[in-house]
């Protein structure tokens, strides 16, 4: 599988057997997801097969691949919400009768029969909106179940949204499928949940196979740290860091409110603050709540030692903070406009005079942005969709610099971008906190937290599961903040 | 600075259009010499003249990603009301800016059906249209409100080198709102609302405040047309102006505006609302059956945004 300038997966090979539950692991981005959706037929292999009962299957869309008899459950739901249980479950072989019309009486009969089966509290007629998102899975799970043919049914992080009670529900499901031969792929970060369930546990990193061991003679440790174990670059020692810190500039105390609980730490000038943790972890959802575009339940803010309360971005930005999105193309760039407009959009107000835009400032701002940062661009005049993703992350960068922030908080900054421009962004951070800002960065890659942060806060489930000096920072002790919720005690840490 | 009206346009977005322009004129003025007239370009700009303040706003609008159906209505209503104050007495300037202010009004509350009710926009000024159209008939007891105020009845008609008074309106709004869209922060801000409506609020930019006004300058512009209407009449008439919305918007998008949002000028507009207007003349001219002018004008509307759709893909 190929990804323009990256290898998302890299010549992974596994077997499974029928009546056997197979765990995938790996960290972010190791492949896991990709794995699936080539198995689900939304990505062609570059190169590789698929095999199933020895026969190799062409999968061009997921059509095909539930033709063959593989069904993959993703995070979100797939199911149509205004129409009945009975009718997501049956979808496309609908039981007909005369004439061709759809036999109701043997649709909700099949049905019933199934959810009782399957010693599910919900009726056949429910509309699937009025189910939780614990039921609407599992009658994603009856549809791939009811599905004649059906050999293997592929699970991605199927308890992310489930509840403990719910969850058992689900793992009693999945035993009575490997009970009936069904062949189950299971896709998780929660290696508590997987020691009972999987049979053996297959482990990925950077696209590529790691190692494989059957869950009965393994512990959670030895899997976290077949997980991790790569070579942090020499690349990090040659960054010109700051050395020194400075004083405190922002304070947050309590924060929380839907996705947050209880989240505190302290921000200094000139200081790069790293943010770890899962996808999903709740990093994202404090830096918003921080910036004022998520409502905030309870908790302070302290910015230079006052008080403040922010309830919009407009309001963040007024006060010197920046947040560089996660989301590039929905929440970054305005793709059909030009790199001049996409960066002076936070400062147009300083730009303008009487509500006239003053031209010459604005070019004079942008082209020293371009000429700062190294985008890589013809024009100033170009549109920003045309550039590549590393000149358009920089172009937005230079966006929240041209405000001149106190705290720029980024968020994934290097996600899908390439390596050289990886390495450039590296440097820019650090020659900001030389400047004197204070940076909160989160990322999901591990050796960039580690090799750019002063200290990392780690979360897990919207709370703070603990913190990590520079000095103490691994790729194993990060990984068990964020996946068990403490720093490990048995080989954790060397 | 200096002054540049072409900014950030390629030759190719409006080259189309010109083109189409001067080869429709050319070919209505061989088929029939009554085209290439004084008098018939006056007539064509006269029946502009209430349209085109009308795209101007659905320009801005659809830009920021957003519609209004409800300029017909307010047209009509607009009209009635004028006459209906004139009728009661009131001066024609203070009637003329109070059906403005009412004008603005209804669009105030478009804007409140859309950012606090978060209807969509085609849907909460589908039903300010229909609204709006009621009223238009209730405020006279659905018959027509004759006007005879003297002063009045000159807006529509008076003179001013050779054109009368609504076209040189539309000439005005056009300047103006060219340069509030080209060179003020209000103005590139629509493109950026309208480009993505989620990194503008992450930048800071107010995107209610902004809409709101757009949907206020859109059924000011459209209360000014109605009563300029009326005043050209010597009526308000409430089922006037029926499908307005649709010719300007048509208009809109012959010249160039991007349903998806973000993209566009006005520029384009003025050319879009010249088509239209210049090509409904022309059929006119002809004696074309009224009911193939819809075909016509449906069938013109497809050829250009195949133009549009092949352009893109080239890129």
């Amino acid at each position: 599988m190929l990804f323009p300038g990256v290898r998302a997966l890299d010549k992974v090979s596994f077997t499974a057997r029928s009546g056997e539950v197979l765990a995938l692991l790996g960290e972010n981005g190791a492949g896991k997801s990709t794995l699936l959706k080539i198995l689900n037929g939304d990505y062609p292999p570059s190169e590789g097969t698929v095999a199933l009962d020895g026969r190799e299957l062409a999968l061009k869309s997921p059509h095909d691949a539930i033709g063959e008899g593989i069904s993959v459950i993703y995070q979100e739901r797939q199911v149509v919400p205004h129409l009945s249980v009975a009718e997501n479950v049956f979808m496309g072989h609908l039981p007909l009768g005369v004439g061709g019309l759809i036999d109701f009486g043997r649709l909700h009969r099949e049905t019933t029969a199934l959810i009782a089966d399957f010693n599910l509290p919900i009726k056949s007629t429910d509309r699937v909106r009025s189910l939780s998102v614990a039921y609407q899975q599992m009658v994603e799970i009856m549809k791939a179940y009811s599905h004649p043919g059906t050999k293997v049914i592929a699970f991605d992080e199927p308890t992310a949204s489930l509840s403990d009670e719910e969850s058992a529900t689900l793992f009693a499901i999945i035993r009575r499928l490997k009970a009936e031969g069904l062949i189950v792929i299971y896709v998780s970060h929660r290696l508590k949940e997987l020691a009972p369930l999987a049979d053996r546990a297959v482990i990925l990193k950077d696209g590529r196979f790691v190692a494989e061991r059957p869950m009965a003679s393994c512990d959670e440790l030895e899997l976290v740290k077949l997980m991790v174990g790569r070579d942090i670059g020499d690349f990090f020692d040659t960054l010109h860091r700051n050395a020194e810190p400075g004083g405190l500039i922002l304070s947050v105390r309590n924060l929380s409110n839907r996705k947050l609980k209880n989240i505190g730490f302290d921000l200094h000038a000139g200081e790069i603050l790293g943010l770890g943790g899962l996808v999903g972890a709740g990093r994202t959802e404090a830096a918003r709540a921080i910036f004022g575009a998520d409502p905030i339940a309870e908790g302070r803010i302290v910015l230079d030692g006052r008080p403040v309360r922010i309830g919009s971005p407009e309001e963040a930005i007024r006060l010197g903070i920046a947040l560089c999105p996660e989301d590039r193309k929905l929440e970054g760039i305005v793709p059909r406009r030009s790199i001049r407009d996409n960066i002076s959009m936070v400062i147009l107000r300083r730009l303008s005079r009487l509500g006239f835009i003053d031209f010459r400032a604005e070019r004079k701002v942008v082209a020293e942005g371009i000429r700062d940062l190294r985008i890589k661009t013809p024009s100033a005049e170009q549109h920003i969709v045309h550039l590549s993703g590393g000149n358009q992350q920089k172009t937005i960068l230079v966006r929240w610099l041209a405000m001149s922030p106190r705290v720029l908080i980024l968020d994934e900054p290097t996600k899908g971008i390439d390596v050289g421009a990886k390495a450039e962004i590296y440097q820019i951070i650090c020659d900001l906190a030389r400047e004197g800002l204070g940076i909160i960065f989160i990322s999901s890659e591990l050796t960039e937290l580690i090799g750019i942060c002063d200290r990392i806060v780690v979360m897990r489930e919207g709370e703070i599961s603990g913190e990590l000096l520079r000095s103490e920072a691994t790729e194993d002790s990060l990984l068990c903040l964020a996946m068990l919720g403490h720093k490990g005690r048995i080989g954790c840490e060397d | 600075m200096r002054i540049r009206l072409l900014k950030n346009q390629t030759i190719g977005d409006r080259l189309g259009m010109s083109v189409s322009l001067v080869v429709m004129v050319l070919t209505f003025s061989l088929l029939n010499e009554n085209y290439f007239q004084w008098a018939n370009f006056q007539s064509i700009l006269i029946s502009a003249s209430l349209m085109g303040l009308v795209a101007v706003g659905e320009s801005f609008l659809i830009i920021a990603g957003h519609i209004d159906l409800s300029p017909g209505s307010v047209s009509a209503m607009s009209g009635v009301l004028v006459a209906v104050l004139l009728g009661r007495g009131v001066g024609a300037f203070p009637a003329l800016i109070l059906v403005a202010l009412v004008g603005m009004g209804i669009g105030y509350l478009n804007a409140a059906l859309v950012t606090r009710l978060r209807l969509e926009p085609f849907i909460a000024t589908l039903a300010t249209m229909s609204i709006i159209r009621g009223a238009a008939f209730i405020i006279n007891n659905g018959k027509p409100a004759p006007i005879s105020d003297e002063l009045y009845l000159s807006f529509g008609v008076f003179p001013i080198l050779g054109l009368p008074v609504p076209v040189w309106l539309l000439v005005a709004v056009i300047a103006v709102f060219s340069v509030v869209l080209s060179r003020t922060r209000f103005g590139r801000n629509v493109y950026i609302v309208g480009g993505n409506a989620t990194a503008a609020r992450l930048a800071g930019i107010d995107a209610k405040k902004l809409v709101t006004k757009l949907y206020m300058i859109t059924a000011g512009l459209s209360a000014l047309g109605g009563a300029m209407l009326a005043s050209r009449m010597n009526v308000g008439h409430p089922a006037a102006s029926n499908g307005l919305e649709f010719d300007a918007v048509t208009a809109a998008i012959l010249g160039g505006i991007a349903f998806t949002g973000g993209v566009g000028n006005l520029a384009g507009t003025v050319l879009g609302i010249l088509v239209l207007q210049g090509f409904n003349n022309g059929l006119l001219l002809m004696n074309v059956p009224s009911f193939w002018q819809y075909v016509a004008r449906g069938v013109l509307l497809i050829v250009a945004l195949s133009f549009d759709f092949v352009r893109n893909r080239r890129r």
